[in-house]
């Protein structure tokens, strides 16, 4: 083949051009200038208030749609009654207990559970937690995440928000794990990649583990404590941004700039968006449903076998010292390792029996659930992705905890409510 | 002119409803005047009343130039605004109708009385924040060319 000189590629490319673009006058549309006010600071933050209130308002109400409208129905008023009629063994049978049914006691006597969140069965709680409660709310997060993403409002977001996540030793980028973090810890974690460095990956992961509540403990604390939880919210991200900034001062390392090509504001496609779904939410059942039961499992053993009541003993003084929660919620916060959605439950329990005797000691539980240690899926995910800083990650992990802990109990002393 | 007294007005009625809204809310009591009802809990009444409040100053600022197309997009933004808090209303109520207390779906004479007023203070201001669609096209049309070459004059 012959060689082309370089006039001849000029001419070339000259003659392709003229093919394939035309000119015409730019023409400067309302989309434009509405995507242009999303970045400015003074209109992009109203915007951005009213963006996630739409959020928040459609995820509140969707989830509350299927849950209390049908999956309570169906899982309370057919399939616990059914399993507690048919499945063999009965009240008191170890097995039975493991898989359907560990009852509760009243006057003295064992008696059947009257709902699948107190069951605390593999077959009862194992499914409807994950089924009944999570994927409702699953999904439709996970719907409004790839709207907001396709629709190219996602990008502008974290253009807004990028002098304060610099604050914190991170940049804007940094939003998209936080807000998958509301849905799933551990896509979260895996979406720290898009973060440059390796100190902003550390604090990423480790904020999102303690601070940021998963889809899973939302939906139970709107369902158990839909009074506390925007405080209990408010609380946590008070403590994400506080956490931030001092990691950003102890843990060494560069906090680059970030530099992105931020979209057109478009009408996301349905095909796209169904797509997208369809990915995130058959991996969040794929990874998240044996992994529930699995800890049902595991929660039920080591009840029946002591292990929990062992461990609530050891780590009791540090719980009522320290965080200052009644002795007995000790138990759950143990048991919060393995299902921190069932241990919410559980406090909702004890608060019920009037073991909690109070709204500062019940925001406290479950603030601490929240935060005290990432659950066996995202400990895995932190594991398998911090590599060689994993220590480092699970020691800034502990130190917040244990500080941020102690500093509402703090508060409630100084209120005179502790 | 007629659109910078309609979206005024409009405005300074919405920035009243944000401000009673997050008034209830420091009242901690809901506040119910004919058929608004303005709700007392953080976040329909803190929250979505905040929310109000910012789009009514969208609003009262975007009409200083409606000729201007970054002008008629913060009106625009005004109105999205409306349009989410109060979308979101309809949606909660819509999706409260349908189950019922024991059976499955409700009667329908509970059905009915969930679309009883009072009624949140953005599902009033929708309709007319509706009008935002209206004016753009009028200004849309006869402004086009107009912000092509304005922002032809910005970038060069």
């Amino acid at each position: 083949m012959e060689k082309l000189s370089l006039e001849q590629k000029w001419e070339l490319i000259d003659k392709i051009v003229k093919k394939t673009i035309s000119y015409g006058t730019y023409r400067h549309t309302i989309k434009d200038a509405l995507g242009e006010l999303t970045v400015r600071p003074l209109t992009g933050i109203p915007i951005a208030i009213a963006v996630l209130y739409g959020f928040w308002s459609f995820f509140t109400s969707f989830s509350a749609f299927i849950t209390d409208g049908f999956m309570v129905k169906i899982f309370d008023g057919y399939w616990l009654p059914w399993l507690q009629k048919n499945f063999p063994g009965g009240l008191g049978n170890w097995f039975y207990s493991l898989m359907v049914d560990v009852g509760h006691k009243e006057n003295g006597i064992l008696v059947n559970s009257d709902s699948c969140l107190e069951s605390f069965g593999v077959l009862t709680s194992g499914l409807f937690v994950p089924i009944g409660i999570v994927l409702p709310a699953i999904l439709i997060f996970y719907l409004m995440m790839t709207i907001l993403e396709d629709s190219g409002y996602l990008p502008r977001l974290a253009v807004l928000l990028d002098n304060i996540m610099h604050k914190i030793g991170l940049h804007g980028y940094a939003i998209v794990p936080t807000i998958l973090g509301f849905g799933c810890n551990v896509p979260a974690v895996h979406a720290t990649r898009i973060l440059e460095t390796k100190k902003q990956r550390i604090l990423m992961m480790t904020l999102v583990a303690i601070f940021i509540p998963c889809g899973a403990q939302l939906s139970v604390m709107q369902n158990v404590v839909p009074e506390y939880t925007g405080a209990i919210i408010l609380y946590l991200l008070f403590g994400y941004f506080t956490f931030g900034y001092i990691l950003n001062k102890i843990i060494p390392g560069r906090s680059p700039e970030m530099l992105i090509d931020i979209p057109e504001l478009m009408i996301p496609s349905a095909r796209n968006v169904l797509k997208k779904l369809w990915i995130r939410v058959s991996s969040f059942l794929i990874s998240a449903i044996p992994l529930v039961m699995l800890g049902s499992l595991l929660v039920g053993i080591f009840y029946l076998s002591g292990v929990i009541d062992f461990l609530s003993r050891i780590f009791e003084p540090v719980f009522v010292t320290w965080f200052g929660v009644p002795k007995e919620t000790s138990a759950p916060l143990v048991a919060a390792f393995l299902r921190k959605d069932l241990a919410v439950a559980q406090l909702k329990g004890l608060a019920d029996a009037g073991v909690i005797e109070n709204v500062y000691q019940m925001i406290s539980s479950v603030v601490l659930v929240s935060m005290y240690f990432p659950c066996l899926a995202t400990f895995i995910m932190i594991l398998k992705e911090g590599g060689r800083d994993f220590v480092k990650a699970i020691l800034a992990l502990f130190a917040a905890v244990f500080l941020y802990g102690g500093l509402l109990h703090l508060i409630w002393i100084i209120m005179g409510v502790g | 002119m007629k659109y910078k007294i309609y979206f005024f007005s409009l405005g300074t009625v919405s920035s009243f409803f944000g401000l009673m809204s997050v008034l209830a809310v420091l009242h901690g009591k809901d506040f119910i005047v004919g058929i608004i009802g303005f709700p007392s809990d953080i976040f329909r009444g803190g929250w979505g009343g905040v929310i109000l409040l910012f789009s009514g100053l969208f609003y009262i600022h975007g009409i200083k130039k409606l000729e201007d197309i970054h002008h008629r997009a913060e009106l625009f933004i005004g109105s999205a605004m409306i349009w989410i808090v109060g979308g979101s209303e309809i949606l909660r109520i819509f999706l409260e109708s349908i189950p019922g207390e024991e059976g499955w779906f409700n009667s329908f004479e509970n059905f009915l009385s969930h679309y009883f007023p009072p009624y949140h203070p953005s599902i009033l201001l929708l309709p007319f924040s509706l009008v935002i669609l209206l004016m753009e096209r009028y200004y849309g049309e006869k402004h086009s060319e107009k912000d092509s070459r304005r922002y032809k004059r910005r970038e060069g």
